[in-house]
């Protein structure tokens, strides 16, 4: 068992979490169904990796998610902190403790979305089985998928799982708008109110400790405001408690965050936020992947997607199917020999993988992610040559078309389509790779290839987020359909995946950026921002080490010059 | 005004508004928590938009829960949870006598008087307050033994506005009992060397004080006993599992057998130090009836789970950090971080070691152990808020011990104090006083009434009648609180009712603050996403 703990720390991670957790539900529940695509049959995939077994009070067994999440109070929309998993019966309101008297203070209940409800429909109807008909309302999937695309508020409106009760924690006492914890200094404090820090160790303890061989902490952090400390605050526990786990972080930004900076303050926030908040994330994990394009929905990566900025719902999805396809590697099943080579190759755990991407020379632990969404088919010569092409990263501020010799990379693909119409196997996949990396200009100095014949299911809270050219197995439909509707997932059931983490100095703009903001805001004499940099409680020494380490990230990357290797 | 050049939008309130603005704000927050005060306060129960339940009487907890946007009210109730971070308890007290103070004001100011010569009228009440505090504590000797009596009745005037009575009378051994477990002569108490663990089970009487420690995981092996007596205990830090090895090692394999040969060395040296426990428990259960137990702060793998079982030894992975350091001072050794030279003398003991289950969650319960200095608090619940409210109302009364430990003195309680130090700021401070800033003093001497006035008022008594019973016994020179069952003035030595010095101390410190600051508000210019909300 190589079990991987998800923790998610802020709205934004929280609502591409719910997207990676639905994906994963969605391929449980396929594996299980008689009707289900003989390809999601034989997942080769170890889902205990994500999920753990346990059993409630009441002796029922339970499957859930091994996830820590961290939101505001009130962001849990309609859903108990404590889940519905493990409660039995309906809280009582009968008071034990006080023969006094007592008040009740109730808030609005939450009104549960048309797609919670049918979810709650389908339990009970569940639970009582056989004879009873459900003669209840009958929802149109459409409706269902209309209401979400109109009416997403929290990440929970459309999450499908059951959450351990464990899992979901609120922060309380902040006093504040989500709007206003913006920077890195207000989220540091958030940790130590009360005892809300100390109760989140212990929660991720309560995971840990269930592990027989945890290979890693899988970290999604929206890192656009104050959660940024707090998720530095609880790396740094991490750091002291599960010294050789390693933790692969993936910072994650709203492209409703960048919003427009009108003051001059305003802007100088911002950038020192975000150098302060690289840095002490960067210090804290062993490889960060920093995602969030601004302009996400007319940036290339989404050229085959139709997406609305405005709508978290619409932009988390794609982070979560990157996220989800760089995690398949991680939970192969690659101790026992796999049934058929055909269906999986390239397992790889997550130790592993992060000392092959960050191991090399140059100690780069910043990797970029590209996106292929749908991946192509391996129809024709001219498809595989440009098979590379077709990835476009969701890491921002980087250098494109740069020639990297020493770049390291890792390439997941699953579910493409081969030649011939169908799912090509993992060995079709291996060939087209090696193909196009043999005509591509510039060779990476190694690669890693994880392939699995699995694509990626598409469940019905998945936004409609396709364009037309899209077809039901993900596959690009020739023709000139110009109909503008966007498709969902009602009429695309998969599509196939391909990702790369990609460790190569076209990451340079943005450590610059950061190195040289931080210099001249924060650092230098007189610098704009040193006041407020002393108010979010750094220190000026604190503050000199990380651009040390910036400095150094930048130096180990620079081209041409010789790796002055002055660490051991 | 350059504000207003640099933001139009900036809506600046002048100084009269600004001053009603900050005064409504600060009653409003009174108003709020007035209800929770005593022993005959309200519990608030807050039902959430989906549901969830918490059930709180004290102000801490209510204030952070309270989604507050006011900027006045955050003030102020930020001060009142630092003060509850100080001295563990009096957030409610300090939010009603901050509201006062603003309501006295509001009567002076609205008949034209000068903030500022109020202000100055604060402090001059406040310090002398302060003074008269010294004066009126009754000190308690604390030397190597404790009046245990003392602390009782400490504990259990805070508990008991926390919880029903008799609850509250059970948990108050339990609570001075762990305190007294914990503390060392010449050491500051440390609390965190009382766990308080909880359990949903049965009803909350079975709440209990475990001398010793109950840890939440159990042994993860199917072998191991679920039961020993006579346990040798031994407390480490010490990885027991396969590693890859360290992920910065700089290392990679250039073909399968040499990957493998590497895992081979790495599990042989984890197997090397499980051996190494093992030897040790050999060299000191052979030839008696003793067991063995290890309780690891690091992992232990399936395989050396098995080595252990196999031994017979119980194990236990992935104890709290905190766990280290309590387990030892419950039962002696030293927490070892590495197995090179185990000996006898690091080793703890315990008389019984046992598992309880309840479904997924497990308990391991290390009790009867010897010259305990850490012991857990056992909280049973029939639900989740039940629960977390009992604990809130543990974690207070703990408090309320150690500060009466660590002021070596405590203060009469049942609002006896205010009273007095009413009496005491009329009848002599206001005299030496010139000028205007008597005024000050005098609604200084009126806010301190808040505390007899809602603890009356909670318990559906005449408040005015109270009032003047109480203060007209103070002005006969007697000191005495208020019987909130009949109204009629009592002895709060005879009643028991004491309250920590160090929290009325923080009480009357940091009231007079906030309010000085909120009166002196010139202007309030509301600018920025977060004002422009209806206050």
């Amino acid at each position: 068992m190589r079990e991987i703990i998800t923790v998610q720390v802020g709205g934004f991670a929280n609502f591409i979490g719910s997207h990676f957790w639905n994906f994963q539900d969605e391929l449980l529940g396929l594996a299980d169904d008689p009707y289900a695509d003989e390809i999601f049959k034989h997942q080769q995939m170890d889902m205990d990796v994500l999920y753990r077994s346990g059993e409630t009070p009441q002796g029922i067994l339970t499957y859930s998610p091994r996830l820590v999440s961290i939101d505001f109070q009130g962001t849990l929309g309609a859903m108990n902190s404590r889940g519905s998993l493990y409660d039995s019966s309906p809280a009582t309101k009968d008071v034990y403790t006080w023969e006094g008297n007592i008040s009740t203070h109730t808030s609005e209940p939450q009104k549960k979305n048309l797609f919670l409800q049918s979810l709650d429909d389908e339990q009970i109807s569940n639970k009582n089985k056989g004879g009873e008909i459900d003669h209840g309302r009958e929802y149109q999937e459409k409706d269902i998928i209309e209401c979400l695309e109109s009416g997403v508020k929290f990440w929970t409106d459309y999450t499908k799982v059951l959450y351990h009760p464990k899992s979901l924690t609120e922060l309380s006492g902040l006093w504040m708008d989500a709007a206003d914890f913006s920077n890195y200094g207000i989220g540091k404090e958030a940790l130590h109110c009360g005892h809300q820090g100390e109760e989140i160790i212990e929660r991720l303890r309560f995971f840990v400790e269930e592990c027989d061989h945890i290979q890693g902490f899988q970290f999604i952090v929206d890192d656009s405001g104050g959660f940024s400390a707090v998720a530095a605050e609880f790396l740094e526990n991490i750091a002291d408690d599960y010294t050789n786990t390693p933790v692969l972080l993936y910072t994650a930004r709203d492209p409703r965050s960048y919003k427009k900076l009108g003051q001059r303050n305003e802007k100088i926030f911002q950038v020192l936020h975000d150098a302060v908040s690289f840095s002490r994330l960067s210090s804290l994990c062993q490889l960060i992947v920093p995602m969030g394009l601004p302009f996400l929905s007319t940036s290339k990566a989404c050229t085959f997607l139709s997406i609305e900025d405005e709508k978290p719902y619409h932009s988390s999805a794609v982070y979560a199917a990157a996220l989800h396809s760089t995690s398949i590697p991680f939970r192969m099943q690659y101790l026992r020999q796999p049934a058929d080579p055909h269906d999986v190759s390239g397992a790889i755990n997550m130790n592993d993988m992060v000392r092959m991407l960050s191991d090399n020379a140059r100690k780069n632990t910043v990797a970029i992610l590209d996106i292929s969404m749908p991946a192509p088919s391996l129809r024709g010569k001219d498809v595989r040559q440009s098979l590379l092409s077709h990835f476009h990263p969701l890491t921002y501020e980087i250098e494109e078309d740069v020639e990297d010799l020493h770049s390291v990379e890792a390439v997941n693909i699953h579910g493409v389509i081969g030649p011939g119409g169908h799912c090509a196997s993992v060995s079709e996949v291996k060939d087209s790779v090696d193909y196009a990396y043999d005509h591509a200009k510039s060779r990476p100095k190694f690669c890693h290839l994880s392939a699995t014949r699995t694509p990626l299911p598409i469940p019905l809270p998945f936004p409609s987020i396709f364009s037309s050219l899209i077809g039901s197995q993900g596959e690009l439909q020739g023709g000139s359909t110009t109909s503008s509707t966007s498709r969902g997932s009602l009429d695309v059931h998969s599509i196939p995946l391909a990702t790369r983490l990609r460790m190569s100095n076209a990451i340079l703009p943005y450590l610059e950026s950061r190195l040289n903001n931080l210099m001249r805001f924060g650092i230098q004499r007189g610098a704009a921002g040193s006041d407020l940099i002393r108010g979010w409680g750094l220190s000026r020494d604190e503050l000199e080490d990380m651009g040390e380490s910036l400095t150094r990230m930048v130096m180990n990357l620079k081209p041409g010059d010789e790796i002055s290797d002055d660490s051991d | 005004m350059s504000l207003r050049v640099l933001n139009p939008n900036a809506e600046v309130l002048n100084k009269s508004a600004a001053l009603h603005m900050n005064i409504n704000a600060a009653k409003g927050l009174q108003d709020v928590l007035k209800t929770n005060l005593g022993p005959k306060g309200t519990i608030k129960m807050l039902v959430g938009g989906a549901g969830d339940i918490k059930l709180t009487k004290d102000g801490n907890t209510l204030l952070k829960e309270m989604q507050i946007q006011n900027p006045t009210a955050i003030m102020i109730a930020r001060t009142a949870v630092a003060q509850d971070d100080i001295s563990g308890d009096g957030t409610t007290s300090t939010v009603l006598f901050t509201g006062e103070l603003m309501k006295q004001s509001e009567r002076y100011i609205d008949e034209g008087m000068h903030p500022h010569v109020l202000v100055d009228g604060f402090d001059i009440a406040k310090r002398a307050t302060l003074q008269f505090l010294e004066k009126f504590k009754t000190p308690v000797v604390m030397g190597s033994e404790p009046d245990k009596e003392i602390l009782k009745m400490v504990a259990r005037t805070a508990l008991r506005t926390k919880l029903y009575e008799s609850l509250a009378d059970q948990l108050t051994d339990i609570i001075v009992n762990a305190v007294l477990c914990i503390r060392k002569p010449e050491e500051a108490i440390d609390l965190f060397m009382v766990e308080i663990m909880h359990m949903r089970h049965k009803f909350d009487v079975d709440t209990r004080l475990v001398e010793g420690l109950v840890l939440d995981h159990g042994s993860r092996h199917p072998d191991m006993k679920r039961r020993a007596e006579n346990c040798y205990i031994l407390t480490c830090n010490v990885s027991l599992e396969y590693e890859k090895s360290e992920i910065n090692a700089g290392f990679f394999y250039s073909s399968a057998e040499q990957r493998e040969a590497m895992v081979a060395a790495e599990r042989h040296s984890v197997d090397e130090r499980v051996k190494k426990i093992i030897e040790l428990k050999k060299k000191v259960c052979s030839g008696n009836d003793s067991n063995f137990v290890v309780i690891n702060q690091k992992g232990i793998d399936p395989p050396s789970l098995d080595l252990l079982a196999r031994a017979g030894i119980i194990a236990l992975r992935r104890a709290k950090r905190r766990n280290m350091e309590r387990l030892v001072l419950a039962c002696g050794g030293e927490a070892v971080n590495s197995v090179d030279d185990l000996t006898h003398d690091c080793l703890g003991w315990a008389g019984l070691v046992y598992e309880h289950v309840l479904g997924e969650d497990k308990y391991t319960f290390v009790e009867n152990v010897k010259n305990p200095h850490s012991c857990t608090i056992l909280i049973k619940g029939p639900n989740d808020h039940t629960i977390a409210q009992i604990k809130d109302a543990v974690r207070d009364g703990l408090r309320a011990v150690k500060n009466t430990i660590e002021d070596e003195s405590v203060i009469l309680g049942a609002g006896a104090f205010e009273a007095a130090a009413r009496q005491y700021l009329i009848n002599e401070v206001k005299k030496t006083v010139h000028g205007r800033a008597q005024l000050g003093v005098e609604a200084f001497a009126n806010a301190l009434l808040v505390i007899p006035k809602t603890l009356a008022e909670n318990s559906g008594l005449d408040t005015q009648d109270a009032i003047i019973a109480l203060t007209g016994e103070h002005d006969r020179g007697n000191v005495v609180g208020l019987n909130l069952q009949t109204g009629e003035p009592i002895d709060p030595q005879m009643e028991g009712i004491f309250d920590n010095y160090s929290v009325k101390r923080q009480i009357i410190n940091s009231g007079p603050v906030i309010a000085s600051q909120l009166l002196l508000v010139d202007e309030v210019i509301r600018a920025g996403r977060n004002m422009r909300k209806p206050t």
